[in-house]
């Protein structure tokens, strides 16, 4: 009995407790507690009228959740957003459009493209994500290469996987990405867009994935087959920790694994190869995540509040040596010692100069996936790389030509 | 003699067999960072949410067991016992309910739940599953395979059709009722996806939705915690399968059915 | 008064139905005949069946269809023999019966996600199932990664992790076969074997239904394993019709689509349930 009565009053209690008088900010993100809490607490002292309610998502199935808010109504006051997600949203009209404040901002930061849509914005970024490339200075001494010397080029690149394959039988030259389609186009965009191919044509309206810049990329990415270890992603970041694999297009996650898992391994971070000499660019994949106020938030002045003190460069540079997997999308970030002195995160940065991202057209979450599609079946030898993408190209036209 | 000893090498190789994954998991998680110790296990339990995450999930199970025993099981018994209109029908929903996709029915529980102001609560946890349908059927299918002899002579003594229910019937159904335990505990500990869209305060998630948190990075995956955090989850369910399946148990319920 | 007391008998799952799932139904219904971008809901447009003529001309959704076929032809078949050898194993009393119950049980215990996680890795070029094949002077290889054997690999899996759930559910079942059946049986002089066939199985008729009507029902709605092993690939072998229903609906936005998909899929499980339970004529009470 007496327990009973003591349960219902803790319940009274509790339903009486004092209400908070802040105004309530919705914050959805991806980032562990003991990551994001004291930015926010940071954040509430600095403005005490505001009370952050923080939610974090898995990184598997946030999106459902996401997606679900939106189709419900439920929409947080600010959100997080891969880079690849965002263009979908802005291009829908479910965004916020920041218009007062942002041309002083632009200059300052990296990668507005995915949240830009003409001259609109829809978000901010926060924190970019580019791939850089890894190579095993141990096998390269192995190898008779120069281990000071990662290749620079195309040609260098397949020569350096070959001799390292020739080794051991348990060795591979390079990574090749397979069994994760939804993947697989962030491995061969870096490839074209260093021989200055592209997807779509400058005004959007017509593919050039048949290009013949495009076809020498998917080209060479089939010719490294024989000499690489073909897996996915997580497999393929193992097997580099355990010296497995000379070369690996891989993202900066390593940089924190590979002390925890591989203390002793001796490697390398090095700009992704360009065709030749005297032809291309060094690009990469220009991903990271963006902060975006959806249409319906019922906190939108709270949010961009919370959204300028979050990019800010301490904070999201705060953010980035915290996680160790991302650099924040501030233009300064190179001139932080913490980046331009550790000779890997320097790499990253400067990969990200040249990184690209990929066009922002409403429809490119289904040009993704016939990307995915060609380049499985040139991986799979179920075509040539020129008839891949041939077929792409004709199936990318027919969805631009569709309303 | 030698029949018993051929079944039993037989079962017991089985056995191993189909538990070699399962000792890998046992084995991954004390691993931590290249050493063997129980540094995984520590770190959950040590994490202040862990326990609240587990608090949640056994609230939630605990309710959902007991509604479908109690109420999953008076439907079951209507539908095996009873003949009344439509009775075919209904018993098509319940099977129909079964065969929807979640994923087709995510949003539009989400919706309803906004719309009951239930989002984050437990009640949205529990009240979808209180009643369901697998627990219906079970028991259904159970009776059926009973005569029903007993209830008969119940009624015929002048007992209520409520009195029959719990006082005869229940106790006959008790290894029904156990899978139905276990099921409804099963099936409710190891719920991920409507927690994850149901929920938002850390105060809320249960277990599944808060390993996945705290073990599922977006590049790599923290295979020592993962395992950890499994094998803990694994055990209350052991627990409850061990407690229950003693019904399950030959010879326990079979005097009952004597006249 | 009679039909009072049924009510009463069946308002839980009145009520239940009425509050969770007549709205969802409903709604998913409707949603199957417009076209509905969940992100920009006010832009939605009569569809009418327009979603379900393009799912009958839809290759991808074809490929999906066949392989989920395949994948419950394969596994329901297979998962309920060995459950039921299983089950009528350790009914009798054999030294350790509790511990093998629970040994085989334990696969059900861990989630689908983990499960999928650890054959993940299994399965890889170097992982455990490779060493051990090794060990015998087999090859192996990434299983998941080649288009004939990745379907095959989820398969084994999948009866693997529900053996022993469906093992527990005959247990249950057994338990309602009164002993002196077997008793008079043996006395008469029939074998073992015999009285499995003319006792055991035909009292396990009702049992047997929802072992095989609900594993049919799971089967074809196999999604968790695909979308944490392979999402689909290699090549769509492994894409099943409810994680094509998936995709569609988050990541290409087309959920009026996915729910004509889901509406379709209802249809085949309906029927296919339908037919196993008048076939195998397992709806029916036992004679007392």
């Amino acid at each position: 009995m007496p327990k009973r009565i003591l349960f219902l009053s803790l319940l009274v209690f509790l339903s009486c407790a004092p209400r908070d008088k802040r105004q309530k900010i919705v914050f959805w993100q991806f980032w562990e507690m003991p990551v994001i809490q004291p930015q926010i607490e940071a954040f509430e002292k600095a403005h005490p009228q505001y009370k952050v309610e923080v939610e974090q998502l898995t990184w598997q199935n946030g999106f459902d959740k996401i997606v679900a808010a939106f189709a419900s109504g439920q929409v947080p006051d600010l959100c997080e957003l891969g880079s690849t997600w965002a263009p979908q949203f802005a291009s829908e009209g479910v965004l916020l459009e920041i218009a007062e404040g942002i041309e002083p901002m632009k200059s300052h930061y990296l990668m507005w493209e995915p949240v830009t849509i003409g001259e609109k914005i829809y978000g901010f970024p926060w924190v970019v994500g580019t791939r850089a490339m890894f190579y095993n200075k141990t096998l390269f001494a192995r190898a008779g290469l120069d281990s000071t010397k990662p290749p620079e080029t195309w040609p260098e690149l397949l020569n350096d996987a070959k001799k390292i394959k020739e080794l051991e039988k348990d060795i591979y030259g390079y990574g090749e990405n397979a069994g994760e389609r939804h993947i697989l186009y962030k491995k061969f965009l870096p490839f074209a867009w260093s021989n200055l191919g592209s997807v779509l044509s400058p005004d959007g309206k017509k593919a050039v994935l048949n290009s013949q810049e495009n076809k020498e990329a998917l080209e060479f990415l089939v010719s490294l087959l024989p000499y690489a270890m073909i897996e996915r992603q997580d497999a393929l970041d193992q097997a580099f920790k355990q010296g497995k694999i000379g070369l690996l297009v891989s993202g900066a996650w390593l940089l924190r694994t590979i002390p925890q898992d591989a203390p002793d391994l001796r490697y390398g971070v090095a700009l992704i190869p360009k065709p030749d000499k005297g032809r291309g660019i060094h690009a990469s994949f220009l991903g990271g995540e963006m902060l975006v106020i959806p249409q319906k938030a019922k906190n939108p002045e709270g949010a961009i509040e919370l959204v300028q003190f979050l990019i800010q460069e301490e904070n999201a540079g705060a953010l980035a040596k915290a996680v160790k997997t991302v650099q924040p999308a501030t233009r300064e970030a190179p001139q932080d010692p913490y980046f331009s002195e550790d000779p890997y995160q320097k790499v990253f940065l400067e990969q990200a100069k040249t990184a690209v991202h990929p066009p922002t057209h409403p429809k490119w979450v289904v040009m993704q996936e016939v990307l995915n599609d060609a380049m499985e079946k040139a991986f799979y030898r179920k075509k040539t790389p020129g008839q891949a993408l041939d077929e792409a190209n004709a199936r990318i036209d027919s969805l631009l030509a569709a309303p | 003699m030698m029949k018993r000893i051929l079944l039993w090498s037989f079962v017991f190789l089985t056995f191993l067999l189909s538990s070699f994954p399962l000792f890998w998991m046992l084995f991954l998680s004390f691993k931590t960072q290249g050493q063997f110790g129980l540094q995984n296990y520590l770190d959950l339990m040590a994490s202040g949410p862990f326990a609240r995450y587990v608090l949640n999930s056994l609230v939630v199970a605990l309710f959902v067991v007991l509604g479908n025993v109690t109420l999953a099981a008076m439907t079951g018994y209507a539908f095996a016992r009873k003949s009344f209109h439509g009775r075919e029908v209904l018993f098509a929903t319940v099977l129909g309910t079964l065969m929807i996709p979640k994923q087709a029915t995510m949003i539009p529980v989400f919706i309803l739940m906004t719309k009951f102001h239930l989002l984050d609560t437990y009640a949205a946890l529990i009240l979808p599953f209180l009643v369901d349908g697998f627990s219906i059927l079970l028991v259904r299918q159970y009776l059926l395979s009973l005569p029903p002899d007993l209830e008969e002579a119940a009624r015929l003594d002048g007992a209520s059709e409520l009195r029959v229910f719990w006082q005869v019937v229940m106790p006959l159904a008790k290894p029904a009722l156990a899978v139905v335990a276990i099921n409804a505990f099963l099936v409710n500990w190891n719920s991920f996806i409507y927690p994850l869209i149901l929920t938002s305060r850390q105060a809320m998630r249960t277990l599944p939705v808060g390993l996945a948190l705290y073990a599922q990075g977006e590049h790599s995956l923290d295979w020592g915690h993962l395992m950890s955090g499994s094998t803990l989850s694994a055990l209350p369910i052991l627990l409850v399968f061990l407690l229950f399946s003693r019904q399950i148990i030959s010879g326990l319920t079979q005097g009952a059915v004597k006249g | 008064m009679r039909a009072r007391q049924t009510l009463l008998f069946l308002s839980p799952w009145l009520l239940t139905l009425a509050a969770f799932y007549l709205f969802p139904v409903v709604y998913s219904l409707v949603l199957s005949l417009l076209n509905f971008n969940p992100l920009s809901p006010s832009a939605t447009t009569w569809a009418g069946l327009a979603n379900y003529v393009k799912a009958f001309r839809d290759p991808v959704l074809g490929k999906a269809a066949v392989n989920t076929l395949y994948f419950v032809v394969g596994t329901v078949p297979v998962t309920t023999v060995l459950a039921l050898v299983l089950a009528i194993l350790l009914n009798r009393s054999l030294p350790g019966q509790t511990f093998f119950r629970a040994g085989f049980f334990v696969p059900t215990l861990v989630s689908m996600v983990v499960i999928s996680l650890v054959f993940k890795q299994l399965y890889a070029q170097d992982g455990i199932l490779n060493q051990a094949l090794s060990l015998l002077g087999i090859q192996g290889k990434a299983w998941l990664l080649d288009e004939r054997t990745a379907l095959p690999g989820i398969m084994v899996m999948d009866v693997w992790s529900a053996v022993g759930y469906y093992m527990l559910l005959f247990l249950a079942g057994l338990q309602a076969i009164p002993g002196e059946l077997y008793e008079a049986a043996s006395i008469d002089g029939s074998s073992k074997l015999s009285q499995v066939f003319q006792i055991t199985l035909p009292h396990l008729r009702p049992v047997a239904l929802v072992v095989i009507v609900v594993n049919t029902i799971r089967s074809f709605q196999v999604f968790i394993e695909v979308f944490v092993m392979t999402r689909g690939g290699p090549l769509n072998s492994t894409l099943t019709v409810v994680y094509d229903l998936y995709e569609r609906a988050f990541y290409r936005f087309e959920m009026g689509y996915a729910s004509a998909i889901a509406y379709l899929l209802f249809a085949v499980i309906f029927l296919v349930s339908l037919i196993q339970a008048r076939f195998l004529r397992l709806g029916q009470p036992v004679g007392g």
